[in-house]
């Protein structure tokens, strides 16, 4: 279970996040909302590369920011960058070279890139990749030491429909093989689709979290999102 | 430690692969090369073969630590590369050690490519080894590694335009303050502009200390007690530097 409590994070004259206060325990779990409400800061508190200015993210039981707890998770960043003189290969041995005992295994490796479908563009430098397997890339990366949580930002930005599909297909595997799945994500249509429950995030602040269905109520869930957003801003001003 | 192994290993390979580098490295060789055979057919002297050679290898090595230290590690942290390391279990230490280490090996091997053609054409055109001249390379490799460590400590609170700026000003004065305050000195400057003087001498690098190079071109063997003290120096430099460097970028939002 992942818990978020009184999470704020607040950078010099803007609140990004605002006491945010959360638990999830389902298999994937969307965190949904427009550009700028919050998303990717959370999910970069997540994984320990920004430290929350107050409040604390608990996994299991146990701060987000132990480092034991890196071992277990996987973050795929939103709109990756690599070093692009690497291959989609050496970048994955890489990564996992990054992990205890990770670094020696090259069928695991391939085994990846083929779920993510550029196992053709393995030996290629990733300069030469265009935005979709860059975004593939940057979700093999994410599952290269078999992670019980992965942290997936923005996942399904820049890939075709084909692509979409087949990575919606590989979350939906993983939630199968039990593991947790947290995205980020502004298309509402994927959130419908495989999300088992949402978080609407508006300006920092937690709006509304459950299942996407109670949320939908019988409407579309773009008219419910806006409803819910600009019944928010009302609320404010 | 692995961690900083891996990211080492990484950041060579990754530098290698770079045209910039190369570019560097192949105006180096071709420098040595034409400085020495110029220098050989015009004046016919040892000690300046070995001061052409020396310094150009002293000048192209600058450059590789100049360009690698003000962008390698900025570029992954600007660019967000970062981002994937720094989610594994590595810390922000590991980090910044594995990126310096890295580029010290980079600069290790040019030193390695320049000092291999300098002493194969010494050789050549005198027949002997320059073991010397080896010193004095080896000793610009130890000014140049602290001059990696000041530009990635610039690196983790400014942009790379103005990391070249400090980082060659710092260069720059630390190849002037001991001149300075020799000067000063002699002159009998007191007051407030000796203070000044003085206070430049001890907050900026003396890199005069790692300058074998005169030493060398006049075949005089350097004092193992100068060698040891420029060696001490920079290694209490260089901790000093990444000590702060890693303390500014624990506390930096990326």
């Amino acid at each position: 279970m992942v818990e978020f409590s009184h999470l704020t994070k607040a950078y010099k004259k803007r609140v990004a996040v605002d006491d945010f206060t959360l638990s999830v325990d389902v298999p994937i779990f969307g965190f949904l909302g427009q550009n700028g409400a919050g998303k990717t800061t959370i999910m970069k508190m997540i994984v320990g590369l920004l430290a929350p200015t107050s409040g604390t993210i608990t996994i299991d039981g146990a701060l987000s920011s132990h480092p034991i707890f890196k071992k277990k998770l996987g973050y795929m960043p939103e709109t990756p960058y690599f070093y692009e003189h690497m291959t989609g290969m050496e970048f994955l041995r890489f990564c996992d070279e990054l992990f205890e005992h990770g670094g020696s295994d090259a069928a695991h490796y391939e085994e990846l890139l083929k779920k993510v479908g550029i196992f053709g563009a393995r030996s290629y430098e990733i300069g030469t990749y265009s935005k979709g397997m860059r975004q593939r890339l940057g979700f093999a990366q994410a599952l290269v030491n078999d992670p019980e949580y992965l942290f997936l930002d923005e996942p399904l930005d820049g890939l075709d429909p084909i692509g979409r599909r087949e990575m919606k297909e590989v979350m939906t595997d993983l939630k199968k093989e039990g593991r947790k799945v947290f995205l980020n994500t502004h298309i509402l249509a994927d959130v419908e689709e495989i999300c088992d429950e949402v978080g609407i995030i508006h300006e920092g602040k937690m709006l509304y979290s459950g299942s996407v269905k109670a949320f939908c109520a019988g409407k579309p869930l773009e008219e419910r999102f806006m409803e819910v957003v600009e019944a928010h801003e009302k609320q404010r001003t | 430690m692995k961690n900083i192994w891996v990211i080492a290993k990484n950041t060579l390979k990754l530098e290698v692969r770079d045209k910039i580098l190369y570019g560097i490295i192949v105006f180096g060789l071709l420098y040595i090369f034409v400085a020495l055979f110029l220098s050989d057919l015009v004046l016919k002297e040892l000690p300046m073969v070995k001061s052409f050679g020396l310094t150009g290898i002293y000048f192209f090595n600058a450059l590789v630590a100049l360009f690698l230290g003000t962008t390698s590690f900025f570029k992954d942290i600007d660019r967000k590369v970062a981002y994937f390391i720094l989610s594994k279990p590595v810390s922000r230490a590991q980090f910044l050690l594995g990126k310096f280490f890295g580029l010290c090996l980079v600069l290790l091997l040019t030193s390695a490519i320049l000092a291999v053609a300098y002493l194969g054409l010494v050789a050549y055109e005198h027949g002997g080894f320059d073991g010397l001249g080896l010193l004095a390379i080896a000793m610009q490799f130890l000014e140049m590694a602290l001059f990696l460590a000041f530009a990635i400590f610039v690196s983790t609170f400014s942009s790379s335009l103005l990391s070249i700026v400090y980082t060659s000003g710092v260069f720059f004065l630390g190849h002037v303050v001991s001149v300075m305050l020799t000067d000063a000195r002699t002159i009998g400057i007191t007051g407030v502009k000796y203070a000044l003087v003085e206070f430049l001498y001890y907050v900026f690098p003396n890199l005069e200390k790692f300058d074998a190079r005169n030493l060398a071109i006049h075949s005089v063997a350097m004092p193992f007690a100068s060698f040891a003290l420029a060696f001490a120096y920079a290694a209490v430099y260089i901790v000093l530097l990444l000590v702060a460097a890693i303390r500014i970028f624990d506390r930096k939002e990326i």
